[in-house]
C-alpha cells in the first residue's frame, strides 16, 4: 500500500508519521518539548523585537531571580507567609464546613441554609469580600484570613453534604446490620464513603483559596503591609525589578503545581486505590 | 473443616455477650459441631421452640397517598438449621419481609422473634447478605470487609484476622485477601459477602436474593458452594428469591407469597427432592411453578439453573 502513494502526497505522509511519532513518545517527554518550545519562543521574541527590559525580561534573567530570591530568603519568606495564612483560612473554613454539613445533614433547616448560602455567596469572587473584611478587621492578617476562609468554606461544605447524601444506602444498611451505631457508623462508614467528594470539595476550596490569596494579599500589598507573595508582586512592580515580578508569578505557578499533585497523591492512595473514583490524568505525575 | 476446627477453641463467650439477643447455650452447640450434617434433627432440646417465629406479620410502606401494605398476614415458623426459602411474585413484599427480620423496618402489625426476642433494630446475630455488589466496603480489602464487623463487636485484632481468613478460606478466597472489592468479579463479591456474614457467626443467615445478579453458571456454583458451607456451618437461613430452581436447590421448605398484599399461599417441603433431573425434583418444580402462574407471575425459567 505503501510504495503505491503518489510523490504528491509523500511529505504528507511523512509529516502524519512524524505526527505519530510525537504521539507515541511518553507524556513527560511531549510536555518537556513543548516547554522548551514555549521558552525558546519567549527568547526568540526578546532577540528580536527588543522589548523595554522593564517590560519583559528574558528566560534565563528570570531563572536566576527566582533562584536568587530563594537563596536571600524572600521569595521563601514570601511564600511561607502566604501558605501559613492559606492554612490558617483552609482550617477555619474546614472547620465551618463540617459545622454546616453536620447541620445540613441531621436539619431540614441546614440543609436549606447551606443550599440557600452557598447558592448565593458561591458566586461571589472571594477577593471581592476584602474591602468589607478589612472594614470589619482593619489592616491586617486576620482580614486575609476571614476572606480566605469564606472563600473555602462553600466549596467544601456542599461537596461533604453532597457526599453523606449520595452514601450508598446498601453500604449504611450492612454497617447497620453488623452493629455499628452513632458516631462510629459516622467515622468508620460515612466518612470513608463521603471521601470522594470530600477530597475533591478540599481541591477545589484549596484552588479557590490559592487564587484568592494573592489577589487579596496584592490589594493589601497596596495598602502597605509587608508579607506574601502578592506583596512581594506588587513590590518588585513597584521597585521596577521586572525579573523579580517574573519570578514570583513562576513560583505562584510551581506552588499550585506542587499541591496539586498532593491532593492527586492523595486520590490516588485513596479514592482511586479503593476504585470509588476513576485516577484524575496528570501530564506531572505518571498514572500507577 | 478447617474452619470448624480453627474455630472451636474461640472464647466465644465474649463475643456473645456484645451482640444482645444471642441465644448462648445455642451458640456453643453450634460451635461444637463437626461437619456434614447440617438437616434438623428433633433429637436436640433446643430445637424444639423455633428459632424464628413470625406471627401474624403485616408489613408496608408510609407513602405519600398513604399506606401502602405489602405483607397482609403472614405466619410461619423457622427451625434451627433449616433453611427456609421465600419465593413471590414480584413485589409480594419478600424483600421487606426480610428487612422486617433484620430489624431494618417495623411490622406494622404482628411480631417477629428470634430465639424468643422480639427483633426490634439490626444486629450481627441476623447477618444479611444483599443482592447489590456493592455492599462491600470499598475502602477495605477482601480480609478486611470480614474482620471489620468482628472488631466491632468487641473480637480483638488477632482473633478477627484469624477467623476472617478462615472463613474467607472457606469461601474459596485464600488468594484475594488483599484485594479491595473493586478488583473482584461479581461472584467473588458476593462470595465475601457470605463470609463477612457467616464470620458473625449468626444465629440466622438472611439472604436477599443474593446470586439475583450473576450469570447462571456463576450462580449455580455459588448455589453449591452455599449448600457445602451451610452444612459445614450448620447455620439457620432465610433466603429470599424469585427463581423456583434456587429456591428447589438451596432450601428445605418453600414458603410461597401471594399477591401483595400477600398471605401465605403454601408452605412446600422441598427437602429430599434430590438433583434436578429427579422426579421428586421435576414434581415439586411443577407444583411451585402452578402456584406462582396462578399468582399471574411469568414462569419462564426453563433448565436456565441446572
Amino acid at each position: 500500500m505503501q510504495s503505491s502513494s503518489s510523490a504528491v502526497t509523500a511529505p504528507r505522509m511523512q509529516w502524519r508519521r512524524r505526527v505519530a511519532i510525537y504521539g507515541r513518545l511518553p507524556v513527560a517527554i511531549r510536555w518537556v518539548l513543548l516547554l522548551a518550545m514555549l521558552i525558546g519562543l519567549w527568547q526568540a521574541y526578546i532577540q528580536w523585537k527588543h522589548p523595554n527590559p522593564l517590560q519583559f525580561v528574558t528566560p534565563a534573567d528570570t531563572a536566576r531571580a527566582f533562584v536568587d530570591g530563594w537563596q536571600d530568603g524572600s521569595l521563601a519568606s514570601a511564600t511561607q507567609a502566604t501558605l501559613r495564612l492559606l492554612g490558617i483560612g483552609m482550617a477555619i473554613g474546614t472547620g465551618m464546613a463540617i459545622l454546616l454539613t453536620a447541620f445540613a445533614t441531621f436539619t431540614r433547616v441546614g440543609d436549606d441554609l447551606l443550599g440557600l448560602l452557598t447558592a448565593m455567596i458561591n458566586p461571589l469572587p472571594g477577593v471581592a469580600i476584602l474591602p468589607l473584611a478589612l472594614l470589619w478587621f482593619g489592616l491586617n492578617e486576620r482580614a486575609i484570613i476571614f476572606v480566605i476562609a469564606n472563600a473555602v468554606t462553600w466549596p467544601i461544605a456542599i461537596n461533604l453534604s453532597t457526599g453523606f447524601k449520595t452514601v450508598n444506602p446498601t453500604i449504611v444498611a450492612v454497617a447497620r446490620n453488623v452493629g455499628l451505631r452513632g458516631v462510629r457508623l459516622v467515622t468508620d462508614v460515612l466518612a470513608p464513603a463521603a471521601l470522594p467528594h470530600a477530597v475533591s470539595g478540599l481541591r477545589t476550596a484549596w484552588a479557590f483559596g490559592w487564587r484568592t490569596i494573592v489577589a487579596a494579599e496584592l490589594v493589601f500589598g497596596v495598602a502597605g503591609d509587608k508579607g506574601g507573595l502578592g506583596w512581594l508582586l506588587n513590590d518588585a512592580r513597584f521597585n521596577l525589578e521586572t525579573e523579580r515580578v517574573f519570578a514570583a508569578l513562576v513560583n505562584i505557578m510551581l506552588i499550585g503545581i506542587a499541591l496539586d499533585i498532593v491532593f492527586l497523591l492523595v486520590e490516588r492512595w485513596t479514592v482511586v486505590r479503593w476504585g470509588m473514583k476513576t485516577a484524575r490524568r496528570s501530564l506531572l505525575v505518571p498514572p500507577g | 473443616m478447617s474452619v470448624i476446627r480453627h474455630r472451636s477453641p474461640l472464647p466465644s463467650r465474649d463475643r456473645m455477650s456484645l451482640s444482645r439477643s444471642r441465644a448462648p447455650n445455642r451458640r456453643r452447640g453450634l460451635l461444637g459441631r463437626r461437619d456434614g450434617d447440617a438437616r434438623p434433627e428433633a433429637s436436640g432440646s433446643d430445637l424444639r421452640t423455633p428459632l424464628l417465629e413470625v406471627e401474624r406479620v403485616r408489613l408496608g410502606y408510609w407513602l405519600p397517598g398513604g399506606f401502602s401494605e405489602a405483607v397482609a398476614d403472614v405466619s410461619f415458623d423457622v427451625k434451627s438449621r433449616e433453611k427456609i426459602v421465600v419465593i413471590g411474585p414480584s413485589g409480594c413484599g419478600k424483600s421487606t419481609l426480610l428487612k422486617a427480620i433484620a430489624g431494618f423496618i417495623a411490622p406494622a402489625g404482628g411480631s417477629i422473634r428470634l430465639a424468643g426476642r422480639e427483633t426490634l433494630s439490626p444486629g450481627p446475630d441476623r447477618a444479611v447478605v444483599f443482592q447489590e455488589f456493592d455492599q462491600l466496603f470499598p475502602w477495605r480489602t477482601v480480609l478486611g470487609n470480614v474482620a471489620y464487623p468482628l472488631r466491632v463487636n468487641g473480637v480483638s485484632r488477632r482473633e478477627a484476622t484469624t477467623t476472617a481468613r478462615s472463613f474467607l478460606e472457606l469461601t474459596g478466597l485464600g488468594g484475594a485477601l488483599d484485594r479491595y472489592p473493586h478488583q473482584l468479579s461479581g461472584g467473588m463479591k458476593q462470595r465475601v459477602a457470605i463470609a463477612r456474614a457467616l464470620a458473625l457467626e449468626p444465629l440466622l443467615l438472611l439472604m436477599d436474593e443474593p446470586f439475583g445478579s450473576l450469570d447462571a453458571l456463576t450462580r449455580a456454583r455459588l448455589q453449591r458452594e452455599l449448600n457445602e458451607i451451610v452444612a459445614r456451618t450448620s447455620v439457620t437461613v432465610f433466603f429470599v428469591t424469585h427463581s423456583i430452581d434456587e429456591a428447589l436447590v438451596v432450601g428445605d421448605r418453600v414458603v410461597v407469597l401471594g399477591n401483595a398484599p400477600s398471605t401465605i399461599k403454601e408452605v412446600v417441603d422441598v427437602r429430599d427432592v434430590g438433583t434436578p433431573d429427579s422426579p421428586a425434583y421435576a414434581e415439586r418444580r411443577r407444583h411451585l411453578r402452578r402456584l406462582l402462574a396462578a399468582e399471574g407471575e411469568e414462569v419462564d425459567e426453563d433448565a436456565v439453573f441446572v
